[in-house]
């Protein structure tokens, strides 16, 4: 029985992980209209420096890597949220100003795998191919702590932490600056036209969403103590934006359903389930072609996902107003923002633009 | 000095499969207007069809498995368009959609990869040449068939693009599709073409790049594929002779700097090469207007 709730809250846990991870992503992509395919490069950023914070100095143990400070819990995965901060203003600096969409994507992509390169190969930043290990399990020692009681006790810290980041992240969407990301997302010139600055707004999104990438990496390996290039081939960034593409772009409870139906129920669950004779590996292949076909069937037939953005309505101020016909309407109107709607993104009737 | 000559032979071997893999980039690139990111799957494909023919099935030399793999990887290309990548562009204006699309396709192809041949290495079945030195090069034969290979394609492209109808016709509709159109191009019929062009070159260079490494995985494509951007954006995106002039750029520059440093980080020079291209010159070095 022990061990049944040992896997329902290693479920429960990266559920949560995922939803914060989708959330960072869906600032960049979904609210601002950034391509980010390197965001698993942000949380693996995220994730060796909390280990690499959070374990003692190296001399004299097996591994090789940076810091070593023995620094406490939370304090750890702030460490690795501020790292992958960092990063992200390095990247944005060189990038976001210089490229459009497809560019972005394509030097974000080469970023990703030469990050992995490094790390891989460059031993004595996070001991290379091997990663980190041996990770202290936060307080642990202080609660005394079983290892199946570590793992309930902290899939609801992350929940909690994940419940923390989603209320922060609804007031930056529902604020101002939420606004002005769509509008950049929507149509960049235009928010530009009226006098955004387009280049320091998408900064902010990639900062936000980094820092969120890197607290959700900081939690993987404070949760299983352990972090390895395997855990982070330039394909997972893929399993991200399925959340958020199932779960519904733009939408913070859809991401969750996301997180969910993807991260927990396609991903995790197949791992339970036994090899099938003389081909190792199959399941987890097919499980990845399976995710590939259904975020295809997805954007074809929901681009819009689970649970929708909300059409966001304002009501404008007494005034005059004109309606379809031109005939001045006297009432206050609430009138239907169809460009930060989400069944519009994209969807054209005028073709192709070349 | 002989080792830089040395190295420089290897960056020759290097720039030369780059330039079949660049060019059918960039090809589809200019026409499509968006990146295929399973391209570096196209490659790999491409070349496990080659080894399928090689050694699994018929047992025929290399090369004219090459051929065979590579017109399948073309035939293939044409009907990934067909039925995945050009419903969803011409249903979304957005380049997202249909960038995030082959992008899937990119783990679909990968992972269907993985699922048949399993993560093993596989190489194909030719006969060893030794390596010999040829001027100040050291080059064994399959080396240097691969670069001849390249300079044909190299010479091939550049004819097609400058002297046939379908060349003008291509050249016209990268320039503007909506002009080329009302010119009385027939845009669906060159897209088909350049896409069967694309698979094509893909799967030429996944196989030669196959057999200039004398191995190939399921991943190596992937692997390939920034080196293949570095050299596409170095060169000037959408420039078909930029992305020649970027591979030759980006092949040199990772195999001399590999002679110098460690070489498990060549890759990554490549990377830093692009990193200083979009500081200092961000439309490449053979910008064209409007494209970046």
């Amino acid at each position: 029985m022990a061990q049944f709730w040992f896997y329902v809250f290693t479920l429960v846990f990266f559920l949560f992980d995922y939803f914060i991870l989708a959330m960072g992503l869906n600032i960049q992509y979904g609210e601002t209209g950034i391509l980010n395919f390197a965001y698993i490069g942000f949380v693996a950023i995220g994730a060796y420096v909390t280990g690499a914070v959070s374990l003692p100095n190296s001399v004299g143990t097996a591994q090789q890597y940076i810091f070593g400070f023995n620094m406490p819990f939370p304090f750890s995965l702030l460490a690795g949220g501020v790292a992958s901060m960092l990063l992200a203003v390095v990247v944005a600096a060189i990038t976001l100003r210089r490229l459009r969409t497809d560019y972005l994507a394509m030097v974000l992509i080469s970023l990703s795998l030469v990050l992995y390169d490094v790390i891989n190969n460059y031993v004595r930043l996070f001991n290379g191919a091997d990663g980190l290990y041996n990770v202290p399990q936060p307080m642990a020692g202080v609660l005394h702590l079983t290892s199946n009681a570590f793992v309930v006790f902290f899939a609801c810290v992350t929940g909690v932490i994940s419940l923390i980041m989603w209320a922060g992240m609804s007031r930056i969407t529902r604020s101002p600056l939420g606004r002005t990301f769509r509008a950049i997302r929507d149509d960049p010139d235009v928010a530009s036209a009226l006098g955004k600055g387009v280049f320091r707004y998408q900064l902010t999104s990639m900062l936000i969403g980094s820092f969120y990438a890197g607290i959700g990496g900081g939690l993987l390996i404070q949760f299983g103590g352990s972090f390895n290039p395997t855990a982070w081939l330039p394909g997972e960034t893929f399993v991200v934006f399925a959340v958020i593409i199932v779960g519904g772009v733009g939408n913070n409870v859809g991401l969750l359903m996301g997180a969910l139906l993807v991260e927990t129920l396609l991903i995790h669950l197949p791992a339970f389930l036994p090899d099938i004779p003389g081909h190792p590996g199959l399941i987890e292949y097919i499980d990845a072609m399976v995710i590939g076909v259904m975020l295809m069937v997805m954007l074809w037939f929901r681009p819009q996902g689970i649970i929708p953005e909300k059409i966001r309505r304002f009501a404008l101020p007494v005034g005059e107003l004109l309606n379809r016909d031109g005939h001045s309407v006297e009432a206050p109107v609430e009138v239907a923002s169809t460009v930060t709607s989400a069944t519009s993104i994209g969807e054209t009737h005028e073709g192709n633009q070349g | 000095m002989s080792q830089f000559w040395l190295a420089f032979g290897f960056g020759l071997v290097t720039a030369s499969v780059l330039a079949i893999a660049a060019v059918g980039l960039s090809l589809q690139f200019g026409i499509t207007n968006y990146i295929n990111f399973a391209y570096g799957d196209f490659m790999a494909l491409g070349a496990y069809l080659s080894y399928y023919f090689n050694a699994e099935i018929f047992h025929i030399n290399i090369w004219i498995a090459m051929v065979f793999g590579s017109v399948i990887m073309g035939v293939l290309a044409v009907l990934i368009n067909q039925f995945l990548l050009s419903p969803f562009a011409r249903r979304f204006n957005k380049s997202f959609y249909v960038l995030i699309v082959t992008f899937g396709l990119s783990l679909i192809l990968l992972n269907l990869l993985y699922s048949i041949w399993g993560a093993n290495n596989r190489t194909y079945s030719m006969k060893l040449e030794i390596y010999k030195h040829i001027g100040p090069f050291l080059l064994n034969k399959y080396q240097i068939i691969v670069m001849i290979i390249s300079v044909a394609v190299m010479v091939g492209v550049h004819l097609m693009l400058k002297t046939t109808r379908l060349g003008k016709s291509m050249r016209a509709m990268s320039d503007n599709t909506t002009l080329a159109m009302t010119s009385g191009i027939d845009t669906k019929r060159i897209t088909t073409i350049t896409w069967f062009l694309s698979g094509l070159l893909a799967g030429l260079a996944g196989t030669v790049l196959g057999i200039t490494e004398s191995q190939i995985t399921p991943s190596s494509g992937e692997l390939f594929l920034f080196v293949i951007f570095a050299a596409v954006i170095v060169g000037g995106v959408g420039s078909i002779y930029g992305a020649m002039a970027g591979a030759l750029l980006i092949g040199l520059a990772t195999e001399i700097s590999a002679a110098y440093i460690n070489p498990a980080y060549k890759l990554d020079i490549a990377f830093a090469i692009l990193i200083l291209t979009l500081l200092f010159r961000p439309n490449g070095l053979f910008a064209r207007p409007g494209k970046a």
